[in-house]
């Protein structure tokens, strides 16, 4: 084990390339037996659909008609990206965060809860309850599973319709484990209503984010959980793997992929 | 429990049948911390394997895992009814919740896999 978050700031890039560099980060984990971390955006806003969701409901979603679709190789449901902050982490299975799937996702998001406290937003890692909404719900952000980000307003208690504001879903391969996930800053007008979600926004509407606002601290408090200091890398991550990365983005591009359920 | 399972570092079990044949299933450890499970996907019948190499994929409620094969071989059968009762996999995970035949290119290949007693220190360590 090594006593630095490896962390690379990438800029935008399409729905495929995204997956693909999301999957080799993964490998990128195993090599150097640490974590790894990514954030990254979007060239247009897109629609990742959870690796075993019905194409079909996405084509029935009149709210996301005409966006480009991407089928990510995690679990979960879908997410609009565009108006967020996304992740991707890696960790070798052999780390205390690789083991099974609730610790990395804990981790990550109880770092994203003391974050956003700072900023003196409340939010809490949600707790299953039969007040939940249908847990196949096609959109991820109308979903709620355990250590989900759910916020309260400023100055509210705790509520069960809350807007939930981060998710994360996992592929767990067999030497490392990646996580990507969204915190949602703003609604996605590029969507049709029944489909857009408030995100930070709807709990602090007077203050405007950008990704890099939050995922600065945020990295910072997630290394101090993992007692290793933050190790920003020079270019992007794309940069460091471009041949295997065209082999995987022509996969996640291709209709066999997209359409495979 | 067969005192002849192996298993590999990877969590799945694999245990000698008559005629050549072996059975694999994953364990009650991994089930037990996949937590709820969702969707399975099986391979074709038929399809040849290499040992390490994934033969389906189980998503839980927020993660996909691979399964992989821990040996080399083919697949001559494959448990149908599972992914309409994944239940069965947290029920039984060594009996009615196995997952696939194999017809294993190597039958001495099983012997480097774990046996119970170091596949229960892995897990605990």
């Amino acid at each position: 084990m090594t006593s630095t978050l490896p962390v690379w700031w990438d800029g935008p890039a399409d729905g495929p390339t995204n997956m693909a560099a999301d999957e080799l980060l993964a490998a990128e984990a195993a090599r150097r037996e640490c974590p790894v971390v990514r954030i990254y955006s979007w060239t247009r806003p897109t629609v990742s659909l959870g690796a075993f969701q019905p194409f079909a409901e996405a084509t029935a979603c009149a709210a996301i008609a005409g966006l480009p679709i991407v089928r990510r190789p995690s679990g979960g449901g879908a997410i609009l990206h565009g108006t967020d902050l996304t992740y991707a982490v890696a960790v070798p299975r052999t780390h205390p965060w690789g083991g099974g799937p609730q610790a990395l996702y804990d981790g990550m998001h109880a770092a994203m809860a003391a974050t956003l406290a700072q900023f003196g937003i409340a939010a809490r890692l949600h707790v299953p309850s039969l007040a939940d909404p249908p847990a196949d719900a096609f959109l991820c952000f109308q979903r709620r599973s355990p250590g989900d980000l759910i916020a309260s307003p400023a100055g509210q208690a705790p509520r069960a319709d809350d807007p939930k504001v981060m998710g994360s879903a996992q592929r767990r391969l067999g030497t490392a484990v990646v996580q990507h996930g969204s915190l949602l800053l703003t609604p996605n007008r590029e969507v049709g209503p029944e489909a857009r979600q408030g995100g930070l926004a709807a709990v602090d509407p007077g203050r405007s984010w950008t990704p890099r606002d939050i995922a600065e601290p945020w990295l910072n408090r997630v290394a101090a959980a993992l007692v290793v200091s933050l190790a920003p890398q020079r270019g992007s991550f794309p940069e460091t793997c471009p041949e295997a990365l065209a082999e995987r983005a022509g996969r996640f591009g291709s209709d066999d992929w997209t359409r495979r359920r | 429990m067969a005192a002849d399972m192996r298993f590999a570092k990877t969590h799945e079990w694999i245990r000698p049948e008559a005629g050549g044949l072996a059975t694999v299933g994953i364990s009650a450890y991994a089930v037990e911390a996949l937590t709820d499970l969702v969707f399975m996907q099986l391979p074709p019948v038929g399809r040849k394997v290499k040992a390490g190499e994934s033969i389906g994929e189980i998503e839980s409620v927020k993660a996909v895992s691979d399964l992989y094969a821990p040996v080399s071989g083919e697949i001559v059968e494959v448990n149908a009814a599972l992914p309409n009762e994944l239940e069965t996999l947290g029920r039984d995970p060594y009996g009615a919740g196995w997952i696939v035949r194999i017809r294993p290119d190597d039958p001495a290949e099983l012997a480097q896999l774990l046996d119970r007693s170091a596949y229960d220190m892995l897990v605990k360590s």
